[in-house]
């Protein structure tokens, strides 16, 4: 354990910390639990950020939790798959927390808001450096009850009855992965993930692997809503406050779903040519399901969550394809989802604060009155649509050549026909609720305040200069080590054991 | 991403259509600085044009297809916006609906791209042209990759099946942004596009020239039909804009280097005509307050000068001798009968419906022009005298440049445009059949003209009218029966049995690929929705059924 290595708890204590902080002196200082919130995110991340270096100096840092050496103790560990992680997930909660300002003045006990939020950031922080599996279990835990309690934080009956939805079917999917992790650790001892794999590699045992595989799939499918384990997140991210739907959407279904799943599969259990078969198939029928049904929709949020069914079906169908290329669209397109998508919410955020609806067919040219709100949610939808040169043209380019140089044509004309009918859909709401003419409810509909609008400014030009991340130079640093972490498979145990030897 | 460089080169044909571009954009301008005057949101106007410009000599000068698309889709967005500035209420949706077709069909486009890449190992543009090597289109994925970076070409310059946008966008939007995008630079890349294609990165079959003759010629025809029957100054236009493209198709179809030459020589003639058709009706338009054929008239005397470019430019679309229309619509023709020598035993098919497309577009023009200058005024026009006099110098220059040019490139057509232009850009110097054959090409031109006065009287003559005996004296607006707008010349054929089904079937968008698209997706999505009833066991039961599923794929 180097003294580099010890900062990385501070990634999950920060916002830890934060959360009892504001539940303990909710009362006492007024503007508090804002600052508090805006402050812990922001530590967060600048801490990850700094993760990006230290990755760049030492690919894999282990530090063990109390000293205790693992595999007996917990050990986190910091390479580039989890730093890049920690970027997209620190980078959403910082513009949220920032939109939450203005926006949650709504709301009551608004310390409840910002105390619960953290928690769900500290839970997705160490779910992502974590190296130990029933710690992840617990972390993870610690975010979906987090997050059940924000979808119903409106208390409105519709919210509570999606938050009970959810959670029932979250708590199914907790429990194939538990009873995932309790197989391994009966058959190999231990816990810790890197620990697993050498024991898997030492002895295999390719019937547990493949069972455990299969209950990894449907657990942490249902926490990314794949199709078909999806049906709880189209009612429980529209009920949701909009910076939560922005967190959920944007982020959590990637820190609990994706990035678990991949960690476990990858780098724990091993790909095979049928797990990668599995993977594309789910992530080519979400995106195609996903789409159609979001073009049906007239609820703007209820759209919106069916298009995040959708692209989390790109990103599965590009990390599954298994070969450089597809992980690094899979990625890419996974840190650019959470950019436009985070916004799109935001923006309905800021729609519904404005007017009071989600219904597209009540609103009508709002651009008017509302410009930031509609140029920048104009930006995100050409975003999610991949149209260039916006950063979803360059993922969802990625993600089909990749298809296509890996033979699979079929999966690359679904990825094409979603990308059409998710840049219809789009058009439909920038038609209903911006252009044409204003209707005459909105005529004394004036624009919203300036954290909220700063936010979704600062998300916007991310959208827009996404595609430099491409360039040679930034491709290595910000994308290269993410890759390179998941591209080595079962190497990961190796990496890990020897940096706590 | 190996083998991604950023770099842009030019040729002699990326050099030509973008001093057509430059061209344009500067003409545009200038129309615009008269036309626009004191409407609002002009920063937006004038800054998408401007990035419409700079972003069409981005694709023009692309080396490879990865930069090409990025500029290539990148000008959808200024033109949803201009579509979407316009002042009809229909605008928002006929930005929508543009923004659908041409962002989808580049999606499709991306897919071409993506099994180019595969195929030829380099996603080069200009590594096709140099190394010379094309792509034959023998094996499925080949012919996959062609047709998907087709369909964004027919898109863009609105061949069939993808035009829907063009006829929509030209009648809601501002005159001037129809003249400047469906109209010229839309044209000017979609052919460009598809010259590359066709010429340099694959590497035709007998098959496919058939394919693209028949979508031509197809196009021609279904979209000059359509013409005929409008009442709208500027959709009309816009229909006459999409058959258009299908000479383009169809010439560089044909696959013989005069056919090429031709399709080359006439995107380049067409768009001088079509912008300065759209720019005159954008003039007369603002003039009316309306683009309605049936409230129009009479505009001859009031505008003589915009009379006169609309004049010259309809002849030109017609393909009349002497102006530039006719010489590049002759190339055509003498590139089919080149192809009809090769074998194509089609034929007779493609050169019928290439001039039966003439006579009609010239009988469809002959009604614009008489609905719209010669004809009796309208009631409402009579009623605002005042305001019936000549456009401003700065919306007219343009027009009677263009007229001027279109002039200049009839009458001498080899001297200037096709040994400095045409001819260099396609790296060949073709021989005429049997040069230029004059009794030929007037049997032709006459047959043309003939059939074109034969529909003219069809609709004329079949048609008897009941009315009070006319004793003199009476006010002539007393007398609406005695005005012919023109908007019913060709009523007749819509009559007609089979064009009366094919007509009705084409007013409830049967044949719009967009609608169909639509209806077809929402009702998928309609039985999905169904299935999402909200129900928390039926939602466990999917759960349950997929995780058996996949535990039984991974251990069976």
């Amino acid at each position: 354990m180097t003294t580099a290595s010890a900062v990385i708890p501070l990634i999950v204590a920060v916002p830890l910390a934060g959360a009892f902080i504001i539940a303990l002196l909710n009362q006492k200082i007024p503007r508090l639990p804002d600052l508090l919130g805006v402050l812990a995110t922001c530590v967060g991340l600048l801490l990850s950020l700094w993760s990006i270096y230290l990755v760049q100096v030492q690919p894999t840092s282990v530090y063990s939790v109390g000293n205790w050496p693992p595999p007996l103790g917990i050990a986190m560990v910091m390479d580039g798959l989890s730093a890049f992680m920690l970027v997209t997930v620190n980078a959403i909660a910082f513009a949220v927390a920032l939109y939450s300002v203005d926006y949650m003045e709504r709301f009551t006990a608004k310390w409840q808001f910002h105390s619960l939020f953290l928690l769900m950031l500290a839970g997705m922080n160490n779910v992502i450096i974590t190296g130990d599996l029933f710690n992840l279990f617990v972390f993870l835990e610690i975010a979906a009850v987090a997050s059940y309690a924000l979808v119903a934080f409106g208390t409105e009956r519709h919210a509570l009855e999606a938050a009970f939805k959810y959670a029932v079917m979250g708590t199914i999917g907790s429990t194939f992965i538990l009873l995932a992790i309790v197989l391994l650790y009966a058959n190999t001892s231990t816990l810790n993930m890197a620990d697993i794999g050498r024991a898997l590699a030492q002895s295999p045992a390719p019937h547990l692997t493949l069972f455990v595989s299969g209950l990894f799939i449907a657990g942490f499918g249902l926490k990314a809503a794949v199709v078909p384990f999806h049906a709880w997140l189209p009612d429980a991210h529209p009920s949701a406050p909009a910076p939560i739907s922005a967190m959920l959407s944007g982020v959590l279904i990637k820190a609990l779903g994706v990035y678990a799943l991949c960690r476990v599969l990858f780098n724990v259990l091993g790909l095979t040519s049928q797990i990668s078969s599995i993977l594309m198939f789910l992530g080519a029928l979400s995106m195609v399901i996903g789409v159609f049904l979001a073009i049906g929709q007239w609820d703007l949020k209820r759209l919106l969550a069916y298009h995040s069914i959708s692209q989390i079906g790109y990103v599965l169908l590009g990390i599954g394809l298994g070969t450089p290329l597809g992980i690094v669209g899979g990625l890419f397109h996974l840190f650019n989802h959470s950019v436009f998508k985070s916004l799109l919410f935001l923006n309905s955020g800021a729609v519904e604060y404005a007017t009071g609806t989600r219904d597209l067919q009540k609103m009508g040219g709002l651009a008017a009155r509302m410009p930031v709100t509609a140029s920048t949610n104009f930006v995100a939808a050409l975003s999610i649509a991949g149209v260039p040169p916006l950063n979803g043209f360059w993922s969802k380019l990625i993600i089909i050549v990749a298809a296509i140089q890996a033979e699979r044509y079929g999966y690359a004309f679904w990825a094409a026909l979603a990308s059409v009918l998710t840049l219809a859909s789009f058009m439909k709401v920038m038609k209903y609720a911006y252009w044409g003419g204003l209707g005459d409810a909105w005529r004394d509909v004036r624009e919203v305040p300036g954290f909220m609008k700063a936010s979704m400014v600062v998300l916007a030009v991310v959208c827009v200069l996404g595609g430099v991340l491409l360039l040679p130079g930034l491709r290595e640093v910000f994308l290269g080590a993410g890759v390179e972490a998941l591209h080595q498979g079962t190497h990961y145990a190796a990496g890990v054991l020897s940096e706590v030897k | 991403m190996n083998g991604m460089h950023i770099i842009f080169r030019a040729d002699r044909l990326s050099i030509s259509v973008a001093v057509f571009v430059a061209f344009f954009s500067v003409l545009i301008v200038c129309y615009s600085l008269g036309a626009m005057r004191g409407k609002t949101r002009l920063g937006l106007y004038y800054g998408c044009v401007l990035i419409t410009f700079l972003g069409s000599l981005g694709a023009v000068f692309a080396d490879n297809l990865v930069l090409f698309i990025v500029f290539w889709g990148f000008l959808g967005i200024p033109l949803y916006l201009l579509i979407g500035m316009g002042e009809a209420e229909r605008a928002s949706y006929t930005a929508k609906k543009t923004f659908i077709l041409i962002g989808g069909t580049d999606c499709f486009m991306l897919l071409g791209l993506a099994i180019l890449w595969q195929l030829a190992g380099h996603p080069g543009l200009a590594q096709f042209r140099m190394s010379g090597i094309a792509l034959p289109l023998t094996s499925t994925a080949a012919i996959m990759a062609y047709l998907c970076l087709l369909s964004g070409t027919l898109a863009k310059a609105g061949a069939l099946p993808f035009h829907t946008w063009v006829p929509d966008a030209s009648e809601d939007t501002h005159a001037s942004v129809a003249a400047f995008l469906p109209a010229a630079l839309d044209k000017l890349l979609g052919i460009y596009f598809l010259m590359r294609l066709t010429l340099e990165i694959f590497h035709m079959t007998p098959a496919m020239n058939t394919f693209l003759m028949a979508l031509g010629s197809i196009t021609i025809i279904a979209a000059v039909m359509m013409a005929l029957v409008q009442h709208d100054l500027k959709r009309l236009l816009g229909y006459h804009a999409v058959s258009q493209v299908g000479y383009m198709i169809l010439g560089i179809g044909t696959g013989s280097v005069l056919g090429i030459a031709g399709g080359l020589f006439h995107m380049l003639n067409n768009t001088l005509y079509k912008s300065c058709l759209f720019l005159a009706g954008g003039a007369v338009e603002q003039r009316a307050g309306t683009t309605d054929l049936g409230r129009l008239g009479g505009y001859a005397k009031a505008m003589p000068i915009t009379f006169g470019t609309f004049l010259i430019a309809s002849l030109a679309i017609a393909g009349v001798p002497p102006f530039n229309g006719f010489a590049s619509k002759w190339m055509i023709y003498q590139g089919i009968l080149d192809n009809g020598q090769y074998g194509g035993g089609l034929w007779v098919v493609w050169l019928a419906a290439a001039m039966a497309g003439s006579a009609l577009t010239l009988a469809s023009f002959m009604k614009l022009i008489h609905a719209v200058f010669l004809g009796q005024p309208s009631t409402q026009a009579a009623q605002l005298p005042g305001d019936s006099r000549e456009s401003g110098p700065a919306m007219l220059t343009p027009m009677v440049i263009l007229a001027a040019l279109c002039v200049v490139f009839g009458v001498l057509a080899y001297s200037i445009p096709l040994r400095l232009v045409v001819f260099p850009s396609i790296h060949a110097h073709p021989e005429f059949l049997g040069l230029w054959r004059p009794v030929a090409a007037t049997f032709l031109l006459l047959l043309g003209l003939g059939a074109g006065v034969v529909i003219y009287w069809l609709g004329a003559a079949m048609k008897t009218r009941e009315t009070k005996p006319f004793v003199g004296g009476e006010t002539l607006a007393d007398f609406s029966a005695m005005r012919v707008s023109g908007t019913e010349f060709y009523k007749t054929v819509q009559d007609m049995p089979f064009l009366n089904t094919v007509y009705r079937l084409a007013e409830k968008k049967a044949f719009d690929v967009y609608d169909v698209g639509a209806k077809l997706t929402f009702s998928f999505s309609r039985v999905l929705g169904a299935c999402h009833s909200g129900e928390l066991p039926r939602y466990l039961a999917w759960c349950l059924a997929g995780t058996l599923i996949v535990l039984y794929l991974l251990m069976r």
